[in-house]
């Protein structure tokens, strides 16, 4: 995850990309790593389908569905992970909700990411007072556990979740579930430069964020974007390639 | 990890009940708690050898002090009194010396001290040794207090003794009166104490507030965060706020038209040929069951919080109809979400809902059920939390709400005790009610808990078997899970995604129950079983018949149980069997099944 700090220091823009494991089965997986690495991706969250994914607006729980339909399970894609022989020349962040892990085993858990080579987890229902529960486990295998601050995080327990921050933070830009918005709110771009001022590792937006337009408005404010939901649908639709320029737009080293 | 000290232990069922502790106490000086020498040495005996035996004292002689060392025999020492610092160092075993902190001067007074350990505790009253006050954590703060000679009392209980921990990190804390019911030790609480002091794994690596043993939390989204912790101050102040009681119950006598009799079921008695048969009649709620209990009471924590929109998930319509009721009687916007199925279900509570005024939405994700009505309720929560308040309707979900459920549907168990003992002059042996998430079950329950003869059961349902593919028997099948902001008991596969419940009754149609009752089972203070569809439609034709009171579906479930339990039980003794709601809702079930009949 040092590469994320060096890429803020170059002072480029992060493009984090969510798919959903095994969405048309756990053999695309590889393929659409594969694809967005070569198309200039920073990091990719790989995201475990979960029966009750509450945080999640209809695209990714669609997904999510679409993949427990084909039986995927934490251990069949941590296990596809490890199988890869191709070089994964970006982070992979393991992005799933607690329930799966708790019943994997924590310790299990994090000794198998790192078997699978991945370098970060995020645990959207697992807030900070909670976080000891997986925090320990996680980083004896030195894998980061991402923290998320949103829109209604109080300032007091903004600078203790920004404190512990390891790998990136996750600004979550909506008050709301994950899903494609046309507009985001102007008061995002004062809470991200709040966000961004009190952080010591990379800020990214996410949630919502789809149209080049959403990057232009937030780019001098943030180290990076996350995007979920339009690249889910995208790779549903066989549609990624209509992506590339967002992500052009964001990685471009022209508008630093 | 911080050691536990339950103090003042003068009977053995209750040194038997800290086991777990790393150290039990006996008091030599004067006080209620006083035991002489030979009791404390009887009562040792039942105490594991490895545990720390601890005497304390206020200003004893040499003499005494080792006569008890010895006799006990005592593996530590404590002195409460203005014992002098050559009588701390005589003292062979290691020494605690006692402290009554006010001021940060008498922090620096403890500083001083020779003895092995410095305990701190609020000043007392009476005598001293310990007043059961709370003690200002806060001014330990900055002290410079080596943390491991520290030991914490005054005022603890298995609530606080969390935080309490989280702010000093002492080496060891200290309870007496935080683990007594009326003057009292209490095994339950003792239990309790140090399950919520020292953990388990799950326990350890999380701040207590909120649970129950291992169960509860706040497990949400970061968004709700803030949400939630306001809703838990906000509770937490209105709770000892006479007022808003006296609102709530206002509002329980005018409206809901508590209190609702204890009704003695002579037929049903006769029929069973076992125990008195008692009715807790839930029934007799406005809006038809014990839902609006808790419906009430949060719509008036949400007004006082000023939001005045609320949202609700409902499984039978029950809840759903409870809360758009309130919500029509204090004039608040009212969404409710219900699943698809549970809509075809019951008709009659939808059209009830659009009555008051409610907008219902229709969830059409998974089973269609009550698991996915929580989380569309969630996910509009998440969306909308500004001024929205989630009105839950079970003792479910994320710290405060099994807490604050509980305590608005404890008045159900409130009442049922006054009641039975204005009738018989005693409490009853047995206590049945039907499980969904477990809030009219806890309700119930949670006035007895500390009752321990008194024998609790909640049943919840086994569907079309507890063996076949479709039930909603999750304390049966059930492992530990997270669902819905809590970790309790689901039902789950092994990849841990959380199943598909079935039943026959919209209201326990859940994969899921809520944490308390977890905690309760683990502990064995409750005891599950689960009821089928057949049996408890069976039951609904006996109860009707008998008594003249058609059940809900979800209440004929602890019908069901009781005739079986009453099977078991002798003619003196006495059954109490919560009847959630009554039967108006379910009639189109009622009569497509029993359709025969008519
Ligand atoms: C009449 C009745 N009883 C019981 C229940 C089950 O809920 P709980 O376990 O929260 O009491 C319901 C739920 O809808 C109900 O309507």
């Amino acid at each position: 995850m040092n590469r994320l700090a060096d890429l803020k220091k170059s002072g480029r823009k992060a493009f984090v990309a969510y798919i959903m494991a095994g969405d048309g089965g756990l053999e695309r997986l590889s393929e659409q790593v594969k694809f967005l690495q070569d198309a200039g991706v920073t990091a990719i969250e790989i995201g475990i389908p979960f029966s009750d994914p509450v945080a999640d607006g209809a695209i990714i729980e669609a997904a999510g569905n679409r993949a427990l339909k084909e039986g995927i399970t934490l251990q069949k894609v941590l296990d596809e992970l490890a199988s890869w022989t191709f070089e994964v020349k970006v982070p992979l962040i393991i992005m799933t909700y607690l329930n799966p892990v708790v019943k994997f085993g924590i310790e299990r858990f994090a000794k198998e990411c790192k078997r699978a080579g991945v370098s970060g987890t995020i645990i959207p229902d697992l807030p900070y007072e909670h976080r000891d529960l997986v925090q320990g486990a996680v980083r004896q295998e030195g894998i980061a556990l991402i923290q998320l601050v949103t829109l209604t995080t109080t300032e007091q327990r903004m600078e203790a979740i920004l404190q512990e921050a390891e790998g990136f933070v996750y600004a979550v830009t909506v008050t709301g579930i994950t899903g494609a918005r046309d507009h985001l709110a102007e008061e995002v771009r004062d809470f991200m430069k709040r966000v961004r001022s009190k952080s010591s590792v990379p800020v990214y937006a996410g949630f919502g964020i789809s149209k080049v337009q959403h990057v232009d408005m937030l780019r001098d404010d943030v180290d990076g974007f996350i995007v979920g939901s339009a690249i889910v649908q995208a790779f549903h639709d066989n549609k990624i390639e209509e992506l590339t320029p967002l992500i052009d737009a964001v990685t471009a080293p022209s508008s630093v | 990890m911080t050691k536990v000290k339950i103090c003042g232990l003068m009977e053995e069922a209750h040194v038997k009940a800290a086991d777990q502790a790393d150290a039990i106490g006996f008091v030599f000086a004067p006080s209620k708690r006083q035991v002489s020498i030979e009791r404390a040495s009887e009562l040792a005996k039942y105490a594991p050898v490895d545990i720390e035996k601890i005497g304390v004292f206020v200003n004893a002689s040499l003499e005494e002090i080792e006569k008890a060392v010895e006799k006990v025999p005592l593996t530590m020492v404590q002195l409460h009194g203005d014992e002098p610092d050559s009588l701390v160092e005589a003292i062979d075993v290691p020494v605690i010396q006692a402290f009554s902190i006010r001021s940060k001067e008498d922090v620096s007074r403890l500083k001083k001290s020779v003895a092995d350990y410095v305990l701190v505790d609020a000043p007392g009253t009476a005598h001293r040794g310990g007043s059961g006050n709370v003690f200002d954590w806060t001014l330990l703060e900055g002290s410079g207090i080596d943390p491991s000679r520290l030991i914490v009392a005054g005022g603890l209980t298995a609530e606080n003794v969390r935080s309490a921990i989280g702010q000093t990190k002492p080496f060891m804390v200290d309870v007496s009166s935080g683990v007594e019911t009326d003057g009292k030790k209490d095994s339950v609480k003792i239990q309790k104490f140090i399950q919520q002091a020292k953990g388990d794994l799950m326990e350890q690596a999380i701040e207590k507030v909120g649970f129950f043993g291992k169960y509860g939390g706040q497990f949400v989204p970061e968004t709700l965060m803030k949400a939630v912790k306001e809703l838990e101050d906000a509770y937490t102040e209105a709770k000892q706020d006479p007022e808003f009681s006296k609102e709530y119950h206002h509002y329980l006598k005018e409206y809901v038209g508590r209190e609702q009799p204890l009704t003695f079921a002579k037929r049903l008695t006769e029929a069973w040929g076992g125990p008195k048969i008692y009715l807790k009649r839930e029934d007799l709620n406005h809006t038809g069951a014990h839902k609006i209990n808790n419906a009430i009471g949060q719509a008036l924590l949400a007004m006082r919080m000023g939001k005045r929109k609320i949202v609700a998930e409902t499984g039978a319509g029950q809840h759903g109809v409870a809360t758009a009721t309130v919500c029509a009687l204090f004039d608040l916007e009212c969404v409710i979400f219900m699943g698809e199925e549970d809509i075809k279900r019951q008709q009659l509570n939808v059209f009830r809902m659009k009555l008051l005024g409610a907008r219902v939405e229709s969830v059409t994700k998974g089973s269609s059920t009550l698991k996915d009505a929580v989380n569309e309720a969630l996910r509009y929560w998440v969306t909308n939390v500004e001024d929205t308040h989630y009105l839950i309707g079970s003792a479910l979900g994320p710290h405060p709400f099994p807490t604050m459920v509980r305590d608005f549907q404890s008045v159900i168990g409130e009442e049922t005790k006054r009641q039975i003992l204005e009738h018989e002059g005693r409490l009853p042996d047995v206590v049945l009610a039907c499980i969904g998430g477990g809030s009219n079950a806890i309700g119930m329950f949670y006035p007895f808990l500390q009752d321990e003869a008194v024998k609790l059961i909640g049943v919840e349902a086994a569907g079309e078997g507890a063996d076949s593919e479709r039930h909603a028997a999750t304390m049966t099948k059930g492992t530990e899970g997270v669902l819905h902001g809590a970790f309790m008991k689901l039902l789950q596969d092994d990849a841990g995604q959380v199943q598909e419940a079935h039943s026959i009754s919209a209201g326990l149609d859940y994969p899921g129950v809520g944490p308390e009752h977890a905690y309760l089972a683990d502990i064995g203070r409750v005891e599950y079983k689960a009821i089928t569809d057949e049996e408890a439609l069976k039951a609904v034709i006996t109860f009707s018949r008998l008594e003249g009171i058609i059940p809900a579906l979800e209440s004929a479930h602890a019908i069901a149980e009781a005739e079986k339990q009453a099977k078991e039980m002798a003619s003196d003794e006495l059954l109490v069997i919560c009847v959630s709601g009554r039967g108006d809702k379910d009639m189109a079930t009622y009569a497509d099944r029993l359709g025969e009949l008519a």
